[in-house]
């Protein structure tokens, strides 16, 4: 019985854990292939974050970040159908929640770590409650007016604090040794690697639940989920409390790989991101958000050292990234609104179901 | 017979609802027609695929030997057809005076037809500078069908008209009916079936997105099954 | 128009309210008073040539165009560039006259934001109409676009207008404080424009058609007119008078890249206020938000809290989408 259900498991999954146990050696892979240690170099007692496998850890490092953001987005906007403007706030929140109790507080690190994140994870919980409770009886596009407002007005107050150091921000120098990216970059690596996954099977698990359908229900048409009993309200501001959570340990993630606190990880760029990611990978897909973030980012580090000759012009591509994202992601709305993942299924499907001419 | 509107075996969507699931009216020309029904059969439906607001996914919809499907509703009205929808949609911040003007397809149709409105409706001239929505019931919809008098319109498409209406209000509104129907032909969809039988010539009965039923309004006067049957009332 | 007595009673709380603030926290000083006055009068006329436009798209096609605030900030970099040496456009050797030059770059200015208006309704929203949802992303996105293109074109260092011509610099002299000449040419520019448009909503055959439209534009096509290409008409002149507010307030803010968002969210702030699709309540709610703007402005001079007048419009947002979403002249729909 058990083992049925674990071959069953397996047999459904295989591609997935075949990715995570790739993902699992990735660091000692790509260390074996170019010769470079995954621990880094070491200087003295100190590692010195040098080398080919601890570059790609990084690039990776913010490849789960966004991926967890883009995911939790995409619970709101792709399962919930509820659109918002100011998912950078939980990211953001998050971020310096974690970085005030760091250096800001004289709990010792071990505590003040562990603190920070219960109590972001808390506040930023507590946040998308409340604003979804004020906000979300509105039509849908006050509702995403408000989140712009209120995202706008927390980046602009934390440009200016002069507590958190205004728009320099402060940096994070008071880490337990362990997860400190700067010195342990392997151990970080796989804690983010291990949230990234842990989000993903909540959504899957969350999703594949009753919870999950009336979510669905809600996004494809809410009136009639409300007639037929639901509480639609309370269904949109779990999903929207559970989205901030997430972005709030997407934002955590952030602070302690770039070990700084700064409005920027307040800006609209994290809010833009995830919802940009999440359409071209697919809406309402598990696998979308991940693909488009895995894509774009991949590519963007790819590109970034490439440049585009038009005659006597010279163009970087990072200079012009910005607009290559928006051009794409333009293009997916009005061509492939299903993005990438919801495209495929249905070019698989239809190959699928095509019979020979009769 | 000669048809001045001929709808048939039409199916419309909305959204992923089938809400006319083949409907066939033919409207001779000069008639009163009514389409008869439940509420929820497809009348109105019916009426807005023929304007092109519901397009139809299926059959053919041909005014005056002209077909209409695909057209969007602005070119099938410049033809020559006016519409009249539910529940009174009359601009209620426009002036009584505006929600005419913006019916004009020419310059001077409403001068034109001015003394035909006033005629037919002498309030409105009295409420000419208020706005739409201080009107009562029965005048916002007595603008309602002046507005689609204000272009020279051969066919007239009216929702509903008597819906929530006093008596003495939708016996004017009957009359006023009868008048215009001398310059054009009507297609009127009606609930309140004493009202439908002593003002239309033909009917065509709309049910769960059929058209089961079609003649003239006399035969169906006499067939009380008929009526007990699609309509419910003795 | 049916305007609820308690909104007029609430308006003239409100500005009353903020004008006697701002008198007392001056201790009766006339000139400091003035000032304010006068730069709420301007910020609330710049507002309303971002929120006009917002307002009537948002009423008539029921998009939220989230790139008006961009069209503003492109208005400002077109103008910007015609003006000064160097950039894409350098006219200086053709138009020696700074004080010709400037009706130029403003011209410039909404040319550019219609063709640009023109080109995102008829060619990507129209296609969108049945995906609201993806409507209002669409114009997010186009934001972003064009921010990244005024980035690459103008890099992202901000700019402040150093080109001195005559409006600009003159000044007159009221309770013995001086006041930029520029600044009163912009409020009576604003007033002329919020009764120019008036005129054209009330007395034209188009304005009454927007009107009907905002109401039922699927109505307003059943009785054979073109609906969408109205919806181009305005939408292109929404995005054009935005442009221009750019323009006229470069000589001011400079061009920078920051100028997008915090317009946009002043415009939407208004819109709310004043009631979505209605606009008279855009033309009042400007003068509101403009004024409660340089009220805080005033007010936060000398404390610790002088992050208030960038945060006042989102706190006013979200005071309105709180108390009253409906806003002052809503209509509850």
């Amino acid at each position: 019985m058990m083992a049925s259900k674990l071959t069953r498991t397996l047999r459904d999954n295989w591609l997935l854990i075949l990715i995570f146990i790739g993902l699992l050696v990735f660091p000692h892979a790509v260390g074996w292939l170019t010769g470079s240690s995954p621990m880094g170099v070491p200087r003295g007692d100190r590692m010195i974050m040098r080398g080919e496998s601890v570059r790609w850890q990084a690039v990776l490092i913010e490849l789960f970040i966004l991926s967890i953001l883009a995911m939790s987005y995409n619970l709101m906007f792709g399962f919930t159908g509820v659109v918002s403007f100011g998912h950078a706030l939980f990211f953001g929140v998050g971020g310096y929640v974690l970085g005030l109790a760091l250096e800001y507080t004289q709990m010792e690190t071990g505590t003040a770590l562990v603190m920070g994140i219960l109590g972001g994870v808390a506040i930023c919980g507590i946040l998308g409650l409340l604003i979804g409770l004020v906000s979300l009886r509105l039509r849908g596009v006050y509702f995403a007016i408000f989140t712009l407002a209120i995202a706008e007005m927390f980046f602009i107050y934390f440009g200016r604090l002069s507590l958190t150091r205004a728009e320099d921000g402060f940096s994070i120098t008071d880490l337990p040794q362990w997860i400190d990216p700067a010195q342990n970059r392997l151990n970080y690596y796989y804690v983010a690697l291990i949230l990234f996954v842990l989000t993903f099977l909540f959504i899957r698990r969350l999703m594949n639940s009753p919870t999950g359908a009336v979510f669905k229900a809600v996004r494809e048409n809410e009136d009639r989920a409300q007639s037929i009993g639901y509480n639609t309200l309370n269904y949109k501001l779990l999903a929207i409390t559970l989205a901030g959570m997430m972005a709030a340990v997407a934002g955590m993630l952030q602070i302690i790989l770039n070990k700084k606190v700064g409005p920027e990880i307040l800006g609209i760029t994290y809010t833009v991101d995830p919802l940009v990611m999440t359409i071209i990978g697919g809406i309402g897909t598990f696998t979308g958000p991940i693909i488009g973030t895995t894509g774009l980012h991949l590519l963007e580090t790819v590109l970034r050292e490439a440049t585009i000759t038009l005659g006597p012009i010279v163009i970087r591509v990072t200079d012009i990234w910005g607009v290559l994202l928006g051009g794409i992601f333009i293009l997916v709305v009005m061509v492939f609104p299903q993005g990438v993942v919801g495209t495929w299924a249905r070019w698989t499907a239809r190959s699928a179901k095509s019979e020979p001419p009769a | 017979m000669n048809n001045i509107l001929e709808v048939r075996d039409i199916h419309t969507f909305i959204g992923q609802f089938h809400i006319l699931e083949g409907v066939t009216v033919a409207v001779p020309q000069g008639s009163i027609t009514v389409l008869l029904g439940r509420n929820g059969a497809g009348k109105t439906t019916t009426l807005k695929s023929i304007m092109g607001m519901t397009p139809p996914t299926r059959g053919s919809i041909v005014f005056e030997g002209q077909s209409l499907v695909g057209k969007r509703p602005y070119s099938i009205a410049q033809m020559g057809i006016g519409y009249v929808p539910e529940h009174r949609a009359i601009f209620k911040e426009l002036s009584v005076a505006e929600n005419l003007q913006i019916a004009e397809r020419h310059k001077g149709d409403l001068a034109r037809k001015a003394d035909l409105i006033f005629e037919l409706f002498p309030d409105l001239k009295r409420l000419y500078h208020l706005p739409g929505g201080s009107l009562s019931g029965g005048q916002q919809q007595m603008l309602a069908i002046a507005r689609a008098l204000v272009p020279d319109n051969r066919l007239l498409l009216i929702d509903e008209p008597s819906e929530g209406l006093a008596p003495v209000i939708i016996e004017h509104l009957m009359s006023a009916i009868r008048k215009l129907a001398e310059q054009a032909t009507v297609l009127l969809v009606e609930q309140n079936f004493r009202m439908a039988s002593r003002l239309a010539d033909r009917y065509v009965i709309i049910d769960e997105g059929h058209s089961p039923a079609s003649g003239l309004m006399a035969d169906l006067r006499q067939d009380n099954e008929q009526i007990q049957r699609y309509l419910g009332v003795a | 128009m049916a305007v609820r007595r308690s909104s007029i009673v609430a308006i003239i709380v409100v500005i009353v309210g903020l004008l006697a603030f701002n008198l007392l926290k001056s201790g009766g000083n006339l000139g400091n008073f003035g000032i304010t006055v006068l730069s709420g009068l301007f910020q609330g006329m710049l507002l309303f040539l971002v929120a006009s436009g917002l307002s009537i798209i948002f009423g008539l096609m029921d998009i939220l165009n989230l790139a008006q605030g961009t069209y503003f900030m492109l208005g400002a970099y077109v103008a910007y560039d015609v003006q000064h040496a160097g950039g894409v456009v350098d006219l200086t050797s053709v138009v020696p006259d700074p004080n010709l030059r400037f009706p130029i770059a403003v011209a410039a200015a909404i040319v550019v934001g219609a063709a640009l208006g023109v080109v995102l309704e008829r060619g990507l929203l129209r296609r969108l109409y049945s995906r609201p949802i993806f409507q209002l992303v669409l114009t997010f996105g186009v934001s972003l676009v064009i921010i990244e293109l005024i980035k690459f074109i103008w890099s992202t260092t901000p700019y402040s207008w150093t080109e001195v011509f005559g409006l600009r610099t003159q000044t007159f002299e009221l309770f013995g404080q001086g006041f930029s000449v520029y600044r009163l040419f912009i409020i009576g520019m604003g007033f002329l424009l919020i009764i120019g448009i008036a005129l054209l909503l009330r007395r034209t055959r188009t304005g009454i058609i927007i009107r009907a439209g905002v109401e039922d534009s699927a109505m307003v096509e059943a009785l054979g007119i073109n609906v969408r290409s109205v919806f181009t008409l305005v939408f292109t002149l929404g995005c054009a008078i935005a442009a221009l507010g750019g323009a006229v307030a470069a000589p001011f803010l400079g061009a920078s890249s920051s100028l997008g968002n915090a317009f946009l969210l002043q415009g939407i702030a208004v819109v709310v206020l004043g009631g979505m699709g209605s606009y008279e309540g855009t033309a009042v709610g400007s003068i509101m938000v403009g004024l409660a703007i340089a009220v805080a402005q005033d007010a936060a001079i000398g404390t610790s809290f002088s992050v208030l007048p960038s945060i006042t419009p989102m706190l006013v947002l979200i005071l309105i989408l709180l108390l009253r979403p409906s806003g002052l002249f809503g209509n509850t729909r």
